[in-house]
Order: structure tokens, then sequence, then C-alpha cells
């Protein structure tokens, strides 16, 4: 590709006022938006706006494999397909599905089947199709999140929904949520996931350098905002029935 | 939640041909009506250009990026600009995993032929030097759910992505191409505003806009792409066969639908401005 | 092969297997409609949700898992929170259909082979229907004496059937039958879906809601466990009205005095539309 802007970096992640580029405080997370049932087609979905991440679930299942031969005659399997648009970064990605994307489909899928009950639906599978149309920086915690939710609203049974969020490092500090520019000029990047029926994390991916007292910060900074999006999800998936309610019964 | 399958019943077959005979369509439709267009333009913020357009359950999100590149050969002061569709499996069930199919090609092929042969897009005005370097425009269509007619939804998504483009402005200089600082907008390189219908046949009945019952039961359509005044591809598609009776008249409708649509959807507001006007 | 076809079984094409029924059920005298249980709540609950932890009163029902320590009573579904009894149950709002035996289904075929037709449910795995049972059991077996012959030349692909399970498990293809009363291949009409969870709203305590449906709009209507409704009227005026408050119903299947609304809805559109 030749460009005729390239895609820089900043020196600085902090402005002089402290805050972050975004203005955000350390701890704070960028804007976040959720939906769900916004493709009539599938059996479950949602849609997700995260900071500049624009990003679709749909979930199609329990329905016959295929091809057959990965069945599994004791248990259904559960299949994630994460993809980014080729519109979605700022040099045009190649359309066909490269090793990043099938590397983050198996994380997302990993993290999200502790909470299924796979067992019940032996010879299925559970397709979960996500697709990036925009992306700036946390596209896998942000896909998991909306694919956590596209699965409840398919009606399929689970433990618990799925958060997750990245914490990071940027020009020596720690801080929560990691844009596009943060995360590629920025020191660490250290993306959880919580499952809520045991209050464990499911996802912890770690580049970068941190003290193992960073990390114990972290955590915690994890811990907190995952729990204020796990509101927001619960949120979207209720909303979209006490809004019916509220308007029907009025 | 739909209960889309390819295979569909004989009863649902019936149902949509009986009502066609007597002019009624199963959705409430006329038979030369289009469902509601809604379009977003401008929503992604990685692409120079971007559409977010639904066609009744149709939708489809379409960006544009450019790229620089060195001209064909044969055409050394004319950029090139190419249309590319993903049906994505998150789509439809009807949709499978893996590369390209050919109803998504077709979908890009036929899009791709509206805008080239209508001479929208001027591809002399995406030369930066001759013989050296040429804009590449990347058109992507990604279809997230499916009920009928993608062809005529993305073709005028296509247009509004482009309209509401903002591509950075490249001078020559000795070390190849560079940045002026300003930017060209979409609109100062399209000249027409092609617009793709699309009749659905079943048996001798013809109809504008099919949706996906619709298209599922007919054995063919044809897309009859026209500006103002000029026809600038025909594709006929599937098994069925029309009279030429059938074209003429088609062809005729097929205008009088894109002057309502072009109407109705007005599409050069979503051109970028910009410097102010 | 997996089913030779019996050969002993020689039967009759029971010719009372009218192929052109369009008597209205009166299966639906007795159905339960839990959404509109004095139990069920208006709370709507999220899979993971913690219902109770009061584990000496309560008891984990429909929908819902003991948590790992056996202290808390947590939901698996999007659904209403409902305390019957001691019972903790939550009646989902969205979800697949899961074939059980007994159910009456509206399936279609999509495949045949000699010795059986794939036909689908709406559920997870296609289910199967045997030649034998789309004939009646004569009464009169006429051993010995050529009659005809068990295949699967009766319907085609694409034939829309109203079928009972007569058997289904976690791992193998559901079993239909034909055979039984309001049974059978339907002609004409059209066939909606919805959720199948919200299967219940539509037809009505006791069938009150299909009841009121059926005098409004003059159509038949025929509704199976698997999410899928057969609808039949004299004008497609009258067939889409019905259709839209059926999704109407769908959608606000979670709401309180649905019937009601739903009749002053049907009403109003009735003038409105000018349908008589």
């Amino acid at each position: 590709m030749t460009l005729l802007i390239q895609d820089e970096y900043p020196k600085k992640l902090f402005r002089e006022d402290g805050k972050r580029l975004d203005g955000r405080e350390k701890l704070d997370l960028r804007p976040i938006k959720m939906e769900v049932d916004v493709i009539k087609n599938a059996d479950g979905s949602a849609y997700i706006e995260w900071g500049n991440n624009k990003i679709f679930a749909s979930v199609y299942g329990p329905r016959e494999v295929h091809p057959h031969h990965l069945a599994k005659p004791d248990k259904g399997i559960l299949r994630v397909f994460y993809r980014m648009a080729t519109f979605s970064v700022f040099d045009r990605k190649r359309p066909a599905p490269g090793r990043r994307e099938k590397e983050i489909s198996m994380i997302i899928s990993d993290c999200l089947e502790p909470v299924l009950f796979l067992e019940l639906y032996p010879g299925t599978s559970f397709e979960v199709f996500i697709e990036v149309v925009d992306a700036d920086g946390g596209t896998r915690c942000a896909s998991t999140t909306v694919a956590a939710l596209a699965l409840a609203d398919a009606g399929v049974p689970m433990r618990s929904l799925v958060t997750s969020c990245a914490v990071g490092k940027i020009d020596g500090e720690l801080v929560t949520d990691l844009s596009g520019i943060e995360d590629k000029a920025g020191e660490a990047d250290l993306p959880t996931a919580m499952t809520w029926f045991n209050d464990e994390l499911s996802l912890l991916q770690f580049d970068g350098q941190i003290t193992q007292s960073e990390l114990e910060e972290s955590l915690e900074m994890a811990q907190d905002a995952l729990e204020q999006i796990y509101e927001m999800q619960l949120d979207a998936l209720k909303r979209k029935y006490i809004n019916i309610q509220e308007e029907a019964e009025d | 939640m739909m209960d889309v399958k390819r295979i569909i019943s004989k009863i649902e077959k019936g149902y949509i041909k009986n009502n066609l005979k007597k002019e009624q369509r199963v959705d409430g439709r006329g038979l030369w009506d289009y469902r509601d267009f809604e379009i977003k333009t401008g929503i992604i913020t990685a692409a120079e250009g971007s559409c977010d357009i639904s066609l009744g359950g149709t939708r489809i999100m379409i960006g544009v990026k450019y790229d620089v590149g060195t001209p064909f050969p044969d055409t050394p002061d004319e950029g090139v600009c190419t249309v590319m569709a993903e049906l994505l499996p998150l789509a439809s069930p009807l949709f499978e995993r893996g590369p390209p199919d050919e109803e998504s090609i077709e979908l890009a092929r036929v899009v791709d032929r509206g805008i080239r042969h209508a001479d929208c897009v001027q591809t002399k005005k995406l030369c930066i030097q001759k013989d050296e370097a040429v804009y590449i425009i990347f058109i992507d269509m990604y279809v997230i759910n499916h009920s009928g007619n993608m062809i005529d939804c993305g073709a005028v998504g296509s247009l509004a992505a482009l309209l509401s483009a903002k591509i950075p402005q490249g001078k020559w200089t000795e070390n190849g191409p560079e940045w002026t600082g300003e930017y060209i907008s979409g609109k100062d390189i399209i000249n027409e505003l092609p617009l793709a219908i699309t009749f659905g046949k079943i048996d001798d009945m013809l109809f504008l806009d099919p949706n996906l019952a619709e298209e599922l039961v007919s054995d063919g359509r044809i897309t009859i792409s026209v500006t103002k005044d000029q026809i600038t591809s025909i594709q006929k598609s599937g098994s069925t066969t029309f009279e030429i009776d059938e074209i003429k008249m088609l062809s005729k409708k097929a205008f009088e639908a894109a002057d309502k649509l072009r109407e109705d959807l007005n599409l050069w507001q979503y051109a970028e401005n910009i410097e102010e006007e | 092969m997996e089913e030779e076809i019996d050969e002993e079984l020689e039967e009759e094409i029971d010719e009372d297997l009218d192929e052109d029924f369009e008597e209205d059920t009166d299966d639906e005298e007795d159905t339960d409609d839990e959404f509109e249980d004095e139990e069920t709540s208006r709370e709507i609950v999220a899979p993971g949700e913690v219902l109770s932890e009061d584990m000496e009163n309560f008891i984990p029902g429909r929908g819902t898992i003991l948590n790992k320590k056996g202290t808390k009573i947590i939901s698996v579904l999007v659904g209403l929170k409902q305390i019957k009894k001691n019972y903790i149950n939550v009646i989902p709002l969205n979800g697949f259909y899961t074939a059980r035996t007994g159910d009456k289904v509206i399936g279609i075929i999509t495949d045949k082979n000699p010795v059986k037709y794939r036909v689908d449910i709406n559920a997870k795995y296609n289910a199967i229907l045997k030649p034998r049972n789309t004939v009646k059991r004569s009464k009169m077996r006429r051993r010995g004496k050529s009659s005809h012959n068990l295949n699967t030349e009766r319907f085609d692909i694409g034939d829309v059937i109203v079928a009972k399970v007569i058997s289904a498990d976690r791992l193998n293809n559901p079993e239909l039958t034909i055979v039984g009363k309001y049974l059978g291949k339907k002609m004409g009409g059209i066939i909606i879906s919805i959720d199948p969870p919200k299967v219940p709203r539509v037809i009505g305590r006791n069938g009150s809601m299909i009841k009121m449906l059926k005098s409004l709009t003059d159509c038949n209507i025929f509704v199976t466990q698997n999410g899928r409704i057969w609808i039949k009227g004299d004008k497609i005026k009258k067939e889409r009205l019905l259709i839209e408050a059926i999704y109407k119903i769908e959608r606000e299947a979670h709401t309180r005095g649905l019937t009601d609304r739903v009749e002053e809805w049907l009403q109003n559109e009735k003038e409105k539309r000018g349908i008589k």
C-alpha cells in the first residue's frame, strides 16, 4: 500500500493537563453503546460501539454441524469467526482472513465456552460470527462482550454473561481501556474477560513489560472496568424488553 | 428471529404466486414499489467514505478506501475503481463461509459495471501523474442482513459512500506521490448517478425490488442500471427467460423507478463538502 | 439405510387422511399461558443473575441453576422471573425449539430417499418421517395380498405437513407421524414463524387469544409448538392484519393486558383499513 498520509503515532500519550489524548482520565472507559437483536435473520445478534469500534455479532444454533466430521457425539461445539472488514483499519486490510483473525477467533471461543452448556447439545454447533466494521483498539475485548450478548439474545442457556476489557500502560502509567493509538504507541496491553457465574477470568493475554505490583494493580483496574461494562450489558439485554413494556402498558 | 430456509415451502410459493396474480404482494407493496431505503453516511472512522444502507430488511455496510499505484499501461492517465462484496455468514443462514461465491461476485460485478459504464467515476480525475501514479479506489460491501435485492441496495449505497468520501489529495514530486495537505471529495470524481433497478420474474409475472421470499421463489431476475437518460448495464440472471416485449416494458419501468428513487433519495445530499459552498 | 421397510406392515393408504383439511383445532382448550400467571413477575432477568439466596425456602426450577457452592439460584436465560410455590423459574423470552414427544409441529419436507423423509421442523436436528408413519394402520391387514408398497412417493420436497413428534431425545433426529387427528399435509394459506417460547401467548389461556384472533380476522389459524403458524383467510388484507397482530403478540409477549390490547388494536386497524 502506498498511502498519501502515514499512520503516525504521537510521542506523548498524555496532554499537558494530564488527561489522555481523547480527554479521558486514566480510569475512564471510552463511550460504549450496545444493542441486541439487530440482525433479524440470525437466531441472536448484537451490536456494539465502543469508542470508534463498531462491531456486529450474530449467533446461529444449535444447528447440525457442517462439515459433518467436526460434530462431536458427546457435546455441541462452539465456533467463533472473528473477521475485520477491509475498511475497518487505516491500511485497507486484505479481504481473506489472516492469522490474527484466526487467533482472535480461537481466543474468543475459549473465553465464551465456559458459560455454555455444550454437553446438552451433542452433535450440534453454535456459530458466532463477529464482524468488525470499524476498529480502534481493543476489538477482541469489544467482540467478546458483544458476542456474549448475541448468545444471550439467541436464548442460548448460559451460566452467565462474559465481559471483556483491556488495561494497559502508556507513558509509564497504568490506564483502563486502551484506544487504538494508545495500544500501538503504549508499552503494555492486558486484555481480560470475566465470567460472572464464578467471577473468574476467562481471557488473559499480555504483551509488554510491567512489574508484578503493576500486574496486581492492573487486575484491580480491570475488575472495576469489567463491572461497569457488565452493567451496560445487562441493561442492553433488558432494555429491549423494558422499552416494549413501558410503551405497551402505558 | 426469522425462519430463513433454502427450501421454500410449496405453500409459500403458492401464496406468493396467487397474490402476485392479483397484483398483490405479501408485504403489502404494489408491483412497482420499492421497499424503504435508509441511508447513513460517514459512519466508519477508519474509512475514507462509508455508508450504512438498508432496503427493507436488507442491510449493507459499505466502505471506501484508496491506494496509490501505477496505472495500467493502456490507460496511463486513469485511476481505477474496484468493487468487492462479501456475503457474510453473519447475515443469513443461506450464506456460507469461505471464499467469495458466485452470488457475491455477481453482486460486486453488477454494481461495478453500473458505475463503470456510466462514467460515474471519472477515472481521469483519479490520476496524480500520468504513467506514474493513480488512485485505486476500493468500494467494499459487507452484507449485514439479507432479505432480498442486495444489488439495488448495494448500488445506491456505493454511490452514497463514494459521494461522502474524503480522500487525501496527491501531487507528484521527485520522491513520488505526496500529500498536498488538501482533500478531494467523492463528488469531484462522480459524474453521474447510475442506479441499478432489479425486477423479479415469477412465471410470467414481473415486479420491482424482490424481497427474499420472492427471490427464492422466482426463477430469475433482471437488473437494468440507468442514468437519467442512458442504460448503462443489464444483467439477466437465473434460469428464467424474458420476452422481448417484457424487456422493452421493463427498461421503461427502470427509468421511471430510477427517476423516482433519485428524487426520493436525493443522493447528492451525501456529498462531502470540502470547502464551504 | 438405517431402517428396513417393515414388509409385514401392509397397510392401506387411508383415504380419510384428508389432504386438504381446514378444520380448526380445539386442542388449545386446556392450554396454559404462563405469561398471564399471577406468579410471573414483570421482572426481566438475564443469564447469570442471582434470583435468590434464600435456599431454605426456594428450589431452583426451570431456566435456573444453583451456583457451585449451592448458595444461590441463578438464571440461565433472558426471561421473566416466576416464583411458583417454592420453585423459582425463568419464563424465557427468546430461544430455540427443542422437540418433545407429543408436540405438534409444522414441518417442511426438505429431502427424501426411498425409506424416509427429512423434515425441517425449526429444531436443531431435522426430523425423520418414515413411510409407515404416513398411513393409518388398517384394521384389515390383508396378508399375502399385494397392496401398496410403503414408499416415499406421497410427498414432495417443499410439501408442508402438520405432524406429531413420536420420539425425541438428545442424540437422534426426532421422529414424526402424520397419523392422527388434524395431522397431514397442508394446502394453501401461509406459514409464519415466531419465537417458539412465545407460542403459548398466541394461543392464550384456554385458547382465549387465538379465539379472539380467529373471530376478528375470519382467518383459520393453526399454531404448533415449534413456533410455526399456519394462516388462511379469504382476503390478503385480513391475512396481513392477522400476521401483524401475531407479530405484535410476539413482540409484546412479556407485557400485561395483552389480549385486551391486541383486541383493541385489531378493532382500530380494521376500521382504518376498511376491513369488515
